[in-house]
């Protein structure tokens, strides 16, 4: 938290991106909505588009980067000198990154906010929209579980910087981060919300905007099943790469 | 001879920065496709969208293309060529200038020429897939691609010198060179007809986008004698403006001594 | 003939202070607060072409600042400075087809290619012809013992190893002038004797001047004959290397062993008692006002005498003498 508040320069920075980013989306969805004529699509106005862009990009924006942290740290075999330590390596990277990764999305918010409501007006559904908070919150645990077992993957192979970056990309457009997965075709909307990219992103951003109880039903429990699922795998493999370490003497 | 000279420098110079990237070839094949396949992400974003939406205001899938493929290998080619196009605040700050200056080459030239990204060769090679993918395939198109590419990348380089330049005066530019930097290229991604009156002059003066982008793509939709003149008038201003401003900043050049290595 | 010729030197920085954080940050940029540091500060001298000229100065005394000058780096605040018939600064390009400079701390060898990468580009920048730069490379290589070096990219080479290959490929292009800012900084003893000695010769064989600075006082006895001294911006002395020994090396330190204990009050007239052992006393006198031979042989009629040393002080001491006087303000 300090340590993000000692660098203003560097919040303000991506606050800049974020701006910048708003108002290009709200340009492109505002021509693009005039074009078609409709006030609707896919049962997404212009204002619910350009405010479920703005949570999908704080998202993203905002996220903990642990990825190198954790693939470091295994390669190195630091992560032995950690097993003695009455904490569990995982969760220790989380809770340390948390601070900032909340700081973060404080400023995006706010900044990107402030954009969208100048272009489109208040956000549509509020208070119920509040919801979108713990949605973010379990958005970033499934990431946090998919990122950790890239980063895991180093046990096996050298560099998972490959990895990551398929990861990020799959994100940005099966997780629905440039294009509401609602405008995809059918099947490809379908396929994207049975894979868990869409509950890293999709999820808290479609909920944001249109917060019914079936809606939170659907993409909470979706981001429920990933994570149980995502996280006992995750506890399985740390626990075999653990061991494998130990076997091998670091 | 004069220039014929320093064209075989720049040749001997991008040949050590060749086998400098050589010299961790999993590294540079890893930069090379990972930014391909990061372009591949917009590739998707622009199809599907473009699948629900078909026209706005003009511009469909294979216009995006090019438009797409004009920009990545503009961009590509600048930080392939000119890999120091994105640090030369922090070598001037760094005064990292000296070695530059102490070797009787053009300061500017050499220094932006003294590093090359690996990436930038990715998003080169991305440009040209996507601009066969609009399936424009005549010779003509082609021919139109690559000069308003080039055109376009001079207008990058140039404005990011100036961008980066700015640390002659103020020290510290590389944040404000950066975001500089995503602003032009945020902007160049997007067809101009998305932004009206104001916006619009903007793209063409204070973040020229719109020579990177959109008036090249426009080029290769269509040869138009006006278009070319714009772009030539467009990439000459910003190289002047450019070179002004470096050589008027390097003046002002405080060195320094911090140690540092030539990469 | 003349090879660099100063008038009046002087550079003045202007430094923008920030206050801390971010409201200091905005501060700064609304309304900067300047201050400036005078570098240097009216520096006149001259060299001979060929001559070995040394540069020394404590850290921050204006030698690197002189020398970035001299090779058009810098701008000058005031004065004048003309190198091998150029005005530095203003035929900057000229003048560096010329010259050859070897900066300590600012490596030019590209740091992930063998050093051959290097000295071929350096070939392209100079417009060397293809077949000279050959034979030159191996004749420098030779002389420079790193022939067997040339092929390992620059990371691996020790720092000594990386200076000779930095100092090779300064010359290169046969310069008539070689600037060398520091080049001993960081290297162990018996690299710098090895540059020392490398630098001395290829100066000797090709004629080559070579202004070198250094805050070591033995890379200016080794290499030098004449030494300018400056501090603070500004020449404080100018003479030959032998001169200022003479001028300043006036006194010796003599160490004597005895076979039997010594007396706690030892004592010889003209002469300062600096330790008293069980064993063995450490003097120094002033060989102007005692001669040698005198106190030699007072001190063989004290005792038994096992063992006698006599040395100078070291030129490192002489230096510091003569910053310490300078700082009094009484300059000989």
């Amino acid at each position: 938290m300090i340590n993000a508040l000692a660098y203003p320069a560097d919040l303000f920075s991506r606050s800049f991106v974020m701006i910048l980013f708003m108002w290009v989306f709200f340009q492109l969805w505002r021509v693009t909505y005039g074009s078609t004529g409709q006030e609707s699509i896919s049962g997404l106005t212009l204002k619910d588009t350009l405010w479920y862009l703005m949570i999908a990009e704080t998202v993203i924006l905002s996220k903990p980067r642990l990825g190198r942290e954790i693939s470091t740290q295994v390669k190195d075999g630091s992560v032995a000198y950690l097993l003695n330590k009455p904490y569990n390596f995982l969760l220790y990277q989380l809770s340390v990154s948390i601070g900032e990764t909340l700081m973060r999305m404080v400023v995006n918010l706010v900044f990107g906010g402030a954009i969208v409501w100048l272009a489109v007006g208040p956000p549509p559904q509020m208070p119920a929209g509040l919801i979108v908070f713990p949605a973010i919150l379990l958005a970033w645990l499934v990431d946090f579980c998919m990122v950790a077992l890239i980063g895991l993957f180093a046990f096996v192979i050298e560099d998972v910087s490959a990895f990551e970056w398929i990861y990020s990309k799959l994100v940005l457009v099966l997780g629905g981060v440039l294009l509401p997965l609602d405008f995809f075709p059918d099947w490809l909307r379908t396929a994207s919300l049975s894979l868990p990219f869409a509950y890293t992103t999709y999820a808290p951003a479609r909920l944001f905007v249109e917060p019914t109880l079936e809606g939170a039903m659907a993409l909470i429990g979706g981001q429920l099943a990933w994570l149980a699922i995502l996280g006992l795998l995750l506890a399985f493999v740390f626990n075999r790469g653990m061991q494998h370490l130990v076997i091998n003497g670091g | 001879m004069h220039i014929k000279s320093e064209l075989r420098f720049l040749s001997a110079l991008w040949r050590a920065n060749f086998l400098s990237l050589m010299e961790y070839r999993a590294s540079f094949i890893m930069a090379v496709f990972g930014m391909m396949l990061n372009n591949a992400a917009y590739f998707i974003f622009w199809f599907i969208f473009f699948d629900r939406f078909e026209k706005v205001q003009g511009w469909g899938l294979s216009d995006m293309f090019v438009l797409f493929g004009s920009v990545a290998s503009a961009f590509g080619l600048s930080v392939f060529l000119f890999g120091n196009v994105h640090f030369l605040a922090d070598i001037i700050a760094g005064g990292r200038l000296d070695y530059y200056l102490s070797l009787p080459r053009p300061v500017l030239l050499h220094s932006l020429a003294s590093r090359s990204s690996a990436s930038g060769l990715g998003d080169f090679i991305y440009g040209f897939i996507s601009f066969l993918l609009a399936g424009q395939f005549t010779v003509d198109a082609m021919g139109r691609f690559l000069l308003g590419m080039l055109l376009g990348a001079v207008v990058f380089v140039s404005f990011q010198v100036i961008a980066q330049s700015l640390a002659f005066w103020v020290g510290n530019a590389s944040m404000i060179a950066a975001q500089a930097s995503n602003a032009i290229v945020t902007f160049a991604l997007y067809p101009l007809t998305l932004f009206d009156g104001t916006a619009k002059l903007i793209l063409f003066t204070v973040i020229p986008a719109a020579f990177i982008g959109a008036v090249p793509a426009e080029f290769v939709r269509a040869f138009s004698l006006d278009r070319l003149i714009l772009m030539v008038a467009g990439a000459i201003t910003m190289l002047s403006l450019a070179v002004f401003m470096f050589y008027r900043g390097l003046r002002r050049y405080e060195s320094g001594s911090a140690i540092q290595v030539q990469v | 003939m003349i090879a660099i010729r100063t008038k009046g030197l002087e550079k003045e920085f202007i430094t923008r202070r920030k206050k801390a954080g971010f409201t200091g940050s905005l501060r700064a940029l609304v309304r900067p607060e300047k201050s400036s540091v005078h570098a240097v500060r009216g520096i006149s001298f001259e060299m001979e072409q060929g001559e070995l000229l040394g540069f020394i100065g404590p850290n921050g005394a204006g030698k690197s600042t002189t020398i970035k000058i001299l090779t058009g780096i810098l701008h000058p605040s005031k004065g004048d400075a003309e190198v091998l018939g150029y005005i530095p600064w203003k035929d900057r390009k000229k003048l560096a087809f010329n010259i050859g400079t070897v900066f300590g701390q600012r490596p030019q060898l590209w740091y992930h290619l063998p050093a051959i990468d290097t000295f071929q580009l350096f070939a392209k920048i100079y417009e060397q012809d293809d077949k000279e730069v050959k034979k030159r490379i191996a004749y420098l290589s030779e002389a420079f013992e790193i022939t067997h070096l040339l092929e390992t990219p620059v990371r691996k080479l020790s720092l000594g190893q990386r200076m000779r290959c930095e100092v090779a490929a300064s010359l290169l292009h046969q310069p008539s002038l070689l600037l060398l800012d520091e080049p001993s900084i960081g290297l162990d003893v018996v690299a710098k004797q090895r540059i020392r000695d490398t630098i001395k010769r290829m100066s000797e064989l090709e004629k080559v001047g070579v202004l070198l600075t250094s805050h070591d006082a033995g890379d200016i006895e080794a290499l030098c004959k004449r030494v300018i001294i400056i501090n603070h911006g500004q020449l404080i002395y100018q003479d030959r290397v032998s001169a200022l020994k003479r001028n300043y090396l006036t006194t010796k330190e003599v160490g004597v062993r005895y076979a039997e204990a010594v007396p706690p009050d030892f004592n010889l007239d003209g002469v300062e008692v600096l330790k008293t052992g069980k064993y063995g006393v450490k003097l120094r006198f002033d060989t102007r006002k005692t001669p040698v031979d005198g106190v030699i042989a007072r001190l063989a009629s004290a005792g038994n005498l096992l063992d006698v040393t006599i040395s100078d002080p070291s030129l490192e001491e002489v230096i510091r003498t003569i910053y310490e006087e300078n700082e009094t303000g009484e300059i000989r």
